[in-house]
């Protein structure tokens, strides 16, 4: 039985996963109420005091936090060994709760003096914290796994990001930089969405999705192409971006690492042709449209590294929004779907199996309202897109109110889900 | 003595919750034997290395233990030969879509 293989006696209590992925939706709704409510500030250049408080809020608050919390659940299981240390992984969560209202406030106000600066620290803080965690139960793996390489190479890119972070507010406290502060900006946020962020996507899916949809006898060579492809461009990028005149360097480790992102999409395209399972339930719909996004941002990402697109208005917003809410946020959304529903039931039902009726995953929630918020979205992404290339105000006002509609249907059917 | 149909039976208790099938649809039950004082299970997974086989093997120990509480009941796991998805039974192809 495939499908039970998310949990088992390896994996840390219920308890600690569901806190982390309750932070990650309450942050999700706020954020999403904060982009409503200021709707009339997100547009033109993104190096702006809302903007990037937001998109702190989304990158560490809903994306960081889940991948947090689905790592604490996952690396025991997939690499059949004991959590380091729960007592770490609960001291992480309230430092790092802390850091990211520290930053996402500072950046508000911004204020870049020791209000940004001490958060950043906080943050370091409990990523190292995290970072130790991760270690301390990577040294007791006695098989390793292609999913184990990829989560590796994350935790280091992961620690890189923060590290990059700090050095990035201290330079707006006391500037020290000689580069352009926004070049190494760029390198922070590559090193984050792709090393940190996509380094454990890609490496949780090739478990997940066999697992979802019954995937049996496809090749996993593509896995490996990946991996070391984006790899090499990122290690390419970590080195040039420290560098000025450095055009041609970065667009080589660019091509590299969408080369290796699109050997992903084909590893995904392969699990998916020999899937068992035909019917697409809500957590497969939402992480199909995730996956051709994925396809559309990768694109659109190495155009932007070809050609100088900073004319066009919006453009840089554009690319974030559909990077943190086409692919990311709909990914996130997708896999809660299937993994909560699971944890929830393993944590109620499994001593149960066998003696008494339990119920099937698909009876722990409302599959209408996660198609309705599946909908709203999906349409939200569109619209919000539409929105930014006409600079209309009033349509982004509406679009991002789809958006938390969303958000608040998918928060309400997990928490019905946990009180289950 | 308890027959062996009737802990087919039984073992259709044990659903995957995600998917819905029982294990004996799915073609994971490879073989029942019924002694004495025992009752064995020799039955595989989908996937080698699924690191679930504490909580299958426990499920289906519960059932068994449930209905012959006197027998010795051993759950034996195998991965040869491995399962195909030819093993399931028509209606749980017809079940997934196949």
């Amino acid at each position: 039985m495939q499908s039970n293989s998310i949990a088992t006696a390896y994996a840390p209590p219920f308890k600690i996963v569901a806190k982390y992925f309750i932070a990650a939706i309450i942050d999700f709704v706020i954020l999403n109420f904060l982009l409503m409510l200021n709707y009339k500030d997100i547009t033109g250049f993104y190096f702006q005091a809302k903007i990037l408080a937001i998109t702190h809020l989304l990158t560490l608050g809903w994306i960081s936090m889940t991948i947090f919390g689905a790592m604490f659940q996952l690396v025991p299981v997939v690499l059949e060994t004991k959590l380091f240390s729960e007592k770490l992984a609960d001291i992480q969560f309230w430092i790092f709760i802390l850091g990211v209202i520290g930053l996402a406030t500072g950046f508000w106000n911004f204020d870049t003096g020791l209000h940004l600066n001490a958060s950043a620290i906080l943050l370091n803080i409990a990523i190292l914290i995290f970072a130790i965690n991760m270690i301390g139960t990577f040294i007791y793996v006695k098989k390793w796994n292609i999913t184990g390489w990829y989560l590796i190479a994350a935790v280091i890119y992961l620690t890189i990001t923060a590290v990059a972070g700090f050095l990035l507010t201290y330079n707006l406290w006391h500037p020290y930089i000689s580069i352009n502060h926004l070049q190494y900006l760029k390198l922070h946020a590559e090193v984050a969405v792709i090393g940190w962020v996509t380094m454990v996507v890609m490496g949780v899916s090739y478990k997940l999705i066999p697992m979802f949809t019954l995937s049996h006898g496809y090749s996993m060579k593509s896995s490996k192409w990946a991996f070391w492809l984006v790899n090499i461009g990122l290690v390419g990028i970590n080195t040039f971006f420290h560098f000025e005149n450095n055009m041609i360097e970065i667009l080589v480790s660019s091509l590299f690492i969408a080369a290796g992102i699109a050997f992903f999409l084909f590893q995904v395209y392969l699990i998916y042709k020999n899937r068992l399972r035909k019917k697409r339930d809500i957590g497969i719909k939402y992480s199909v449209f995730s996956f051709y996004m994925l396809a559309i941002v990768t694109l659109f990402g190495l155009v932007f590294s070809f050609i100088d697109l900073s004319g066009i208005p919006n453009i840089y917003l554009i690319f974030g929004y559909l990077v943190f809410f086409g692919y990311l946020s709909m990914l996130i959304v997708g896999q809660m779907y299937k993994i909560v529903p699971f944890l929830a039931w393993y944590h109620k039902y499994s001593s149960k199996v066998g003696l008494e009726p339990v119920p099937m995953l698909k009876d722990m929630f409302n599959e209408k309202y996660a198609l309705a918020s599946y909908y709203l979205m999906t349409t939200a992404i569109i619209t919000t897109t539409v929105s930014f290339i006409i600079n209309s105000q009033i349509a982004l006002l509406f679009s991002f109110g789809l958006m938390f509609l969303g958000s608040l249907i998918f928060a309400f059917n997990i928490t019905a889900i946990l009180r289950k | 003595m308890i027959s062996e149909e009737k802990i087919l039976e039984l073992l259709k208790g044990v659903i995957d919750p995600e998917i819905g099938l029982d294990i004996v649809s799915l073609g994971l039950v490879y073989k029942v034997e019924v002694n004495e004082d025992s009752i064995n299970v020799t039955m595989t997974l989908t996937t080698p290395g699924c690191p679930m086989h504490g909580s299958i093997t426990e499920w289906v120990n519960n059932i068994l233990l449930k209905a012959e509480p006197d027998k010795n009941i051993n759950v034996n796991l195998v991965w040869e030969p491995q399962w195909t998805p030819e093993l399931m039974t028509d209606e749980a192809k017809e079940k997934l879509g196949m």
